[in-house]
């Protein structure tokens, strides 16, 4: 496609305005990403893929929609701009809808985030069928090992925005990433184990024998798995775990959420209201971050700060709408969380853990944004005098989310580096789990 | 989930896990595109030109580059996706989404090896590009292509009276209004209510390397309410949503009041709700949406894909013994307007109505076409894929158990103490481990035979096998759940059905309080 992505998000605005809206925000991508696997020594899949899409926000005399297509055609876009704008219409009046505040998007830091890797656009087939297959090779000797998959997977995007109120922006990023799944025999029973990582540039990829060995040694701690205890104990979260269970703690701290009603958070800001041994700080500006970025989907402008302040909550997540119907205003989306790190690994502190369970994946479970109730399944060892001991699964653990976080006692200083959330290992006193 | 930028590598990377949720809304909505809707939304009688803008010349052609290195299959799949969404909040409606996706899917498969490529552009030039990049997968001659292209009629298990194309949006916000109006004036207690409603409508043709046609029109709607309730300074919520292929007409006043008092039963009574003790206990599973445990301790476990590589903790199962006489679980694609029925599955086959386990024995697989030319047997319908981005899998429909010998009550009198889970959020299985967990967002405590409490927020877990091993009581009261559930597998999500008698499985795993 000739048209450049700037050129295309400003002449949408421009056709947004000419059908009647009052203000437009437009933004753009393209994408393109490579999927190869292999499995048992051969190859599987190849998957290639090259979207286009254009979305549009857009208000329209104090309404306000948003509306999406990847049809580029000239004849479609018009049409699908004209009949949004009408759509648009149709709904009631909102004062909150208002476009956001153009001074929001000055001060936009003037850094390269380096999330461009010219060595991943350049990957061949035979590059990336190689990498897949260096994982499968060390999959195969294991007696126990039924079937073994390794793949690769590697994308390049570029998107780009404009609104009517001044705001235009072009972001873009490459990925890489490798992983391996196993399957084993344990007496009818066959666990599966995987580890996947990847990173924005092609010299920061994990290693693709090191992936398959840590694939197969996890699954193979797996085998001779019982049902774990009903107890109330030290909870010690493998790094590779533990993000998620942060995540769920952070994601109602949202304006809609809390707007509705339906957050934990409610009138919270700067109580300490977890264990002060939790802090996080967003960073949009890491660079090479999954998430980086100097610009948020409205255009405001992002800077590194602290969200979670030794246990207190130092920032919502608002966006323009819901910060002006809680009085407060827009903060920028959050993007990649990094919990401070703590002085000691995960062998230290299991080290210094004399019984308790130590988790290495969740499976299913749910929370509740409103109360913070949360139920959730899952998998690891029993820890015997500061050893990692006989594994077991079939568990949940069970609690409130705020009183569970108020028995964080220890943060590790080993965060898992293949994810936008960095948390390390996490140390939990008095959990309740269910098990046999 | 933490994160990566690409949700495709995460569903593989997860491959070994597999999720029914019900956040699940993942299709796009959609408004007319350049492609001209057929008048009365009936099947065009050349559906190439009508809802494609191709012609057939344009499908040999690419046809035979995607196979000019060979093919044991090979297939086009056009899609054609309109969706509109409509949000409200506070007592406004506050948002309209609408949005248009399109594209080709071009696959080829030899043995058990897949080429697979896309094009959103429906040029020439764009698929043949797409074709080449699929054909690479394989290394021998040209694939012998169609004598000709013969349109094969299709079963009508969700034609609509008004198809969503010729529903303006002045007659969709009346339904919003109303649920919200039901809602506050329901009970005093409630404080905000949200409602999110959606509908779309999507066009699927499908060209094989055998000279079928096929051509599919299907809808989906879901309305959606939720809740907030506060007393004495406690605050709850708690949601409520129907789902199905199904018109405008389907929401009349007494569904949607049906509708905001189930958000609202569901939300107040979770002010008097209390955690079970944890451990291991009887779990009666309510009628309907409980079909969950089935989906995950069973349905994924039985998609031959995983079996076919032995990776399913059921793949040397068949014929043997799992469950008493009076099971029998069923994978069905044929009822008609449920989120989970399908005319023809996203290969070209027919769906079919499939028995999982037939009175206590493990009797079939879900098979796509792959798995069914690895076993020998005919496929039965049940490849799927979330869009012409997405490579097909074996994948469910709807799901339940039959009726059995027992009633409700009788269940219930036997138990001593337990639990009955009622309503549910999401559920996820380890398919090589067989374990799974669903989680009970509302429910009721079981002591000496009687309903004593309410319960809230606890995950079940259990082994699959061990789980239909213990179900001990059907009752005769089985029902399919109308809710919007969406599975997740490998990346991708598919509009799914469950249903379920009242049923009793002797012990379970259940979250609780050690206190």
């Amino acid at each position: 496609m000739a048209e450049s992505l700037n050129a295309l998000v400003s002449r949408a605005v421009s056709m947004a305005q000419e059908a009647g809206a009052s203000d437009a925000c437009a933004s753009a991508s393209r994408s393109r990403e490579v999927e190869t696997t292999v499995r048992d020594g051969a190859l599987e899949t190849v998957k290639d893929a090259t979207s286009n899409s254009l979305s549009m926000r857009l208000w329209v005399d104090g309404r306000y929609g948003s509306h999406s297509t990847n049809d580029l055609r000239e004849d479609s876009l018009k049409r699908f701009i004209a009949d949004a704008v009408a759509l648009t219409r149709a709904v009631q009046v909102d004062a909150h809808r208002v476009v956001p505040d153009p001074s929001l998007f000055e001060g936009r830091a003037e850094v390269d985030l380096d999330l461009v890797d010219a060595g991943v656009q350049a990957l061949t087939r035979e590059e990336r069928l190689a990498l897949a297959m260096a994982q499968n090779a060390v999959l195969k000797d294991n007696p126990k090992i039924i079937s073994a998959t390794s793949g690769v997977s590697d994308s390049t995007n570029r998107s780009a925005m404009a609104s009517s109120n001044g705001f235009t922006g072009e972001h873009g990023g490459t990925s890489l990433w490798l992983g391996s799944e196993v399957t084993v025999e344990d007496d009818g029973k066959k666990p599966e184990g995987w580890m996947w990582g990847g990173a924005r540039h092609r010299a920061d990829a994990p290693d693709p024998v090191q992936i398959a060995n840590t694939a197969l040694s996890r699954v193979l701690a797996r085998i001779g798995s019982v049902k774990g205890p009903t107890a109330r104990t030290t909870m010690v979260l493998d790094p590779s775990v533990s993000g998620s269970l942060v995540s769920r703690l952070m994601r109602p701290a949202s304006g809609r959420s809390l707007s509705q009603g339906r957050s934990f958070w409610e009138n919270t800001l700067g109580e300490r209201t977890v264990n002060e041994a939790l802090t996080i700080i967003d960073d949009p500006l890491l660079p090479r971050g999954f998430r980086s970025r100097t610009w948020d989907g409205e255009g405001i402008a992002l800077k590194r700060r602290e969200i979670m302040q030794k246990g207190a909550l130092a920032a919502y997540n608002l966006d323009t709408y819901y910060g002006s119907k809680l009085g407060m205003k827009p903060t920028g989306s959050w993007t990649n969380m990094i919990v401070e790190p703590g002085s000691r690994d995960l062998a230290a502190l299991i080290g210094a853990t004399k019984s308790g369970i130590y988790v290495t994946g969740w499976l299913g479970g749910n929370s509740d944004s409103t109360t913070g109730d949360f139920s959730l399944g899952l998998r690891g060892h029993r820890i015997e005098n500061g050893a990692i001991g006989a594994p077991v699964g079939e568990m949940n653990i069970t609690g409130n989310l705020l009183e569970l976080f108020q028995g964080l006692v220890e943060v590790g200083n080993d965060p898992w580096p293949y994810s936008s959330l960095r948390c390390p290992t996490l140390v939990f006193e008095n959990v309740d789990f269910a098990g046999a | 989930m933490s994160t990566p930028t690409r949700r495709g590598f995460i569903g593989w990377s997860m491959a070994g896990a597999a999720a029914l949720s019900m956040p699940g809304f993942l299709a796009a909505c959609k408004q007319e595109g350049v492609v001209e809707a057929a008048a009365t939304g009936a099947i065009p009688e050349n559906p190439f030109l009508a809802w494609f803008n191709i012609d057939e010349s344009v499908i040999r052609t690419v046809l035979a580059e995607l196979t000019s290195r060979g093919a044991d299959h090979a297939e086009l799949y056009f899609q054609h996706t309109r969706s509109n969404s409509i949000g409200m909040e506070d007592g406004i409606i506050h948002k309209a989404n609408t949005s248009v996706d399109q594209g080709v899917g071009l696959r080829v498969v030899i043995g058990d090896q897949v080429g697979y490529a896309f094009t959103e552009e429906l040029t020439r030039e764009a698929m043949l590009g797409a074709a080449r990049t699929a054909a690479a997968i394989a290394q021998s001659g040209a694939a012998v292509q169609p004598q000709s292209f013969s349109v094969q009629a299709l079963g009508g298990l969700y034609a609509l009276n008004v198809p969503w194309a010729e529903v303006g949006v002045d007659s969709k916000l009346p339904i919003l209004t109303k649920v919200d109006g039901f809602a506050r004036a329901g009970d005093p207690r409630v404080k905000k209510v949200s409602v999110s409603y959606s509908d779309s409508d999507t066009r699927i043709l499908i060209a094989t390397l055998d000279g079928r046609i096929m051509v599919d029109q299907r809808p989906m709607t879901r309305l959606w309410c939720t809740t907030t309730a506060e007393q004495n300074g406690k605050t709850v919520s708690q949601s409520a949503n129907i789902a199905g292929r199904r018109g405008i007409d389907w929401y009349t006043d007494q569904e949607l009041k049906d509708l905001a008092k189930r958000a609202i039963d569901r939300t107040v009574i979770l002010f008097d709700a209390v955690r079970p003790p944890a451990g291991e206990m009887p779990v009666i599973l309510a009628a309907g949406a409980s079909g969950i445990l089935l989906h995950e301790a069973i349905g994924h476990g039985m998609e031959a894909d995983f079996n076919r590589k032995g990776t399913s903790i059921y793949s040397s199962m068949l014929g043997q013994k799992v469950a008493p006489d009076f099971v029998t679980i069923v994978d069905n694609g044929t009822q008609p307007n449920l989120r989970g029925a399908l005319n023809v599955d996203d290969e070209g086959n027919p769906t079919e109505r499939t028995e999982l386990v037939k009175n206590g024995v493990l009797n079939s697989y879900l098979h796509d076409r792959i798995s069914a030319k690895h076993y020998g047997v005919t496929p039965t319908g049940s490849g799927r894929r979330q869009s012409f981005r997405h490579v097909i899998q074996p994948r469910m429909r709807s799901t339940y158990m039959e009726n059995g010998p027992h009633t409700r009550e009788e269940i219930i009198a036997s138990v001593k103490k337990g639990i009955i889970a009622e309503t549910f959020t999401n559920g996820q299985v380890a398919i090589g481990a067989g374990d799974f967990t669903f989680y009970v967002k509302n429910g009721w405590l079981v002591e000496d035979g009687k309903i004593t409490a309410p319960i809230k927020d606890v995950n079940i877990i259990g082994n699959g096998p061990d789980a239909l091993r213990k179900v001990t009581m059907v009752a005769n009261d089985t029902t399919i759940d109308i809710g919007g559930w969406t599975c997740g597998k490998n990346g991708q999500g598919v509009p799914v059905s469950q249903g379920m008698p009242t049923t009793l499985v002797s012990a379970m795993t259940v979250g609780g309080s050690n206190g």
